[in-house]
């Protein structure tokens, strides 16, 4: 089952990466005497109300989703190492210090910082710009739930046999943290990883739905999900649901690749 | 002893205290940061008024440079909120707290419905599957059925679990608790099934209690602590969840008001209401932490 979905995700990451070469279509063609088509040989999920072919929207939404969600996820999880690397040269109070301001940042509601951030941003940015930014957001607002992880994982080793033979030996404190603790917190980095993609997919989906996710024309999963609004659309065609579908079965994926005591990834 | 235990447990409660002052005087100095470097903020239109005197042009503008200040705008911002002054919307011109007024109650009745929705579904559920799993094969088909539904319903986004739920004929509270279910039944039937292992569950089994007494007595009361912690942050994953359910179901709460002013970069709103959403949660992670430290002690 974990392998499936290993093959699944890799197989969803391929058709994204090559989007150019896979979609029939460039994702802002309109075929302004079909609007609203169903599925067709040409159109292999139809095309939305603007007349433009969903599936090559959908390429290049898988393109941008992910390939920027698990940039958003490294950006947050790089944070946390960095983060639990200074608690070991600074000292405890460092990691007090950075425990209390997680725990601040982890009491606020994720979408209302979200959208707090988001209303900053100017109104003539870039629809490209603003999906980097989207993402880009998503990852430094996160780094509080994988910081707590890796500091507290950073702390323990501190104390373990080994970092104690190592600054007996005269190892001093950034070379500990760089040298000997950083390969042992790589596995826990992964799996946080893992654990944080899905998440910024789902936010994103979330922003986006609400209308301060990516802007038009440039599609995203979650900008793609903005169909589902209308229940015209969805009961006239159902290939509406195909973001949806595709969005519920990667982050299942992700899920189960987690979920493995070993990553299989 | 008893002394020793009573002084821990104050302790406790004190630092968790403590902590509730931090994080309300840490989400304001975020706040009055972000409402002080927003777009347009210090931009008096009374001072582009050619019928006002230098002298007063000069009076205003001394106004606005006090306000330059983070650290002297914080104070003066906290000075305010303690009075209830909120602030004033920028995009429709009225008191953030007129408007808070006005869809608090709308909020409150959606949220408690949603909540108390969710977690009488979870907690039947919960206990339901407990006694059916431990008696016959279908009863582990429904385990898994059920593990299965409620994993599907995460990997959703909320919003589109909200549209769902409006377009099969749901209320706001309908789309709230099916949003919540997925997320307190996964953590409460973890909980419970780790409890209903315990060794003093299996004697009481062996002794031949109801099911009834055993999932009640003996695997619901011990992990009171766990499930206080759950309601706590249950009521933040609420306040995360009412913004898509009542802006896609048309619903006039707070979660409408704040997506509006994030629509209309109405920074004064959605920074205080994030402020008042954050108090709310931290309250309640308060009060779940401190029945659980009295639980525990």
């Amino acid at each position: 089952m974990r392998r499936a979905a290993a093959a699944l995700l890799i197989l969803a990451f391929l058709a994204a990466a090559m989007a150019n070469f896979l979609a029939p279509y460039p994702y802002s063609e309109q075929f302004r005497d079909l609007p609203d088509a169903s599925a067709s040989r040409s159109h292999l999920l139809g095309t939305d109300e603007l007349g433009r072919d969903r599936f090559s929207r959908l390429l290049y939404g898988a393109r941008l989703s992910l390939l920027m969600a698990p940039a958003a996820a490294l950006l947050s999880v790089g944070l946390a190492i960095l983060i639990a690397l200074a608690g070991v040269v600074a000292g405890p109070w460092w990691e007090h210090g950075t425990r209390a301001v997680a725990n601040l940042f982890l009491s606020m509601p994720w979408i209302f910082l979200l959208l707090v951030a988001r209303s900053l941003m100017p109104l003539n940015t870039a629809p490209a710009a603003v999906g980097v930014i989207t993402f880009a957001l998503l990852g430094l607002l996160g780094w509080a739930e994988p910081s707590r992880v890796m500091v507290a994982a950073a702390t323990r080793y501190l104390r373990s046999d080994f970092a104690l033979m190592a600054q007996a030996s005269g190892c001093g404190r950034l070379r500990l943290a760089v040298v000997h603790l950083v390969p042992n917190l790589v596995p826990l980095a992964m799996a946080q990883f893992l654990i944080a993609t899905p998440t910024f997919l789902l936010a994103e989906a979330n922003l986006a739905l609400l209308g301060l996710g990516v802007p038009e024309p440039l599609p995203s999963w979650g900008s793609l999900l903005r169909e589902l609004e209308s229940l015209g659309a969805i009961s006239a065609n159902v290939w509406t649901l195909a973001p949806a579908v595709l969005l519920l079965l990667v982050v299942s994926c992700f899920h189960l690749a987690v979920s493995s005591d070993k990553c299989v990834l | 002893m008893h002394n020793e235990r009573r002084r821990s447990l104050l302790v406790a409660l004190l630092q968790h205290a403590g902590w509730l002052i931090f994080t309300l005087l840490g989400g304001g100095l975020i706040s009055s940061a972000l409402v002080r470097h927003a777009p347009g903020f210090g931009a008096d239109e009374r001072m582009l008024n050619p019928l006002l005197s230098r002298n007063s042009i000069q009076v205003l503008a001394g106004r606005q440079a006090q306000q330059s200040n983070v650290a002297t705008y914080y104070v003066g911002y906290l000075r305010r909120l303690f009075h209830g002054d909120l602030g004033v919307s920028v995009s429709v011109g009225r008191p953030v707290k007129d408007l808070l007024a006005e869809r608090i109650g709308v909020s409150l009745r959606t949220a408690s419905a949603g909540l108390a929705l969710a977690w009488a579904m979870a907690l039947a559920m919960v206990v339901v599957l407990e006694i059916v799993r431990r008696r016959s094969v279908l009863g582990l088909w429904c385990d898994r059925a059920f593990t299965t539904v409620t994993g599907a319903l995460l990997c959703l986004p909320i919003a589109v679990l909200a549209i769902g739920c409006f377009y099969f004929g749901g209320t706001p509270p309908l789309a709230l608790a099916a949003i919540l279910f997925a997320r307190v039944f996964r953590y409460m039937s973890s909980v419970v099934r780790q409890a209903a292992g315990a060794s003093h569950v299996l004697t009481a089994h062996a002794m031949g209690e109801s099911a009834l007494r055993i999932a009640g007595w003996h695997v619901i009361r011990p992990v009171l602590p766990e499930l206080a912690a759950l309601a706590g942050v249950s009521i933040s994953l609420m306040a995360g969840a009412l913004i898509p359910v009542e802006a896609l179901c048309d619903s006039p709460g707070v979660g409408q008001l704040v997506w509006e002013a994030a629509l209309a970069r109405d920074l004064p709103v959605v920074v205080n209401i994030t402020l008042l959403i954050t108090a709310l949660t931290v309250v309640a992670n308060f009060f779940a932490d401190a029945f659980r430290t009295m639980e525990e002690a």
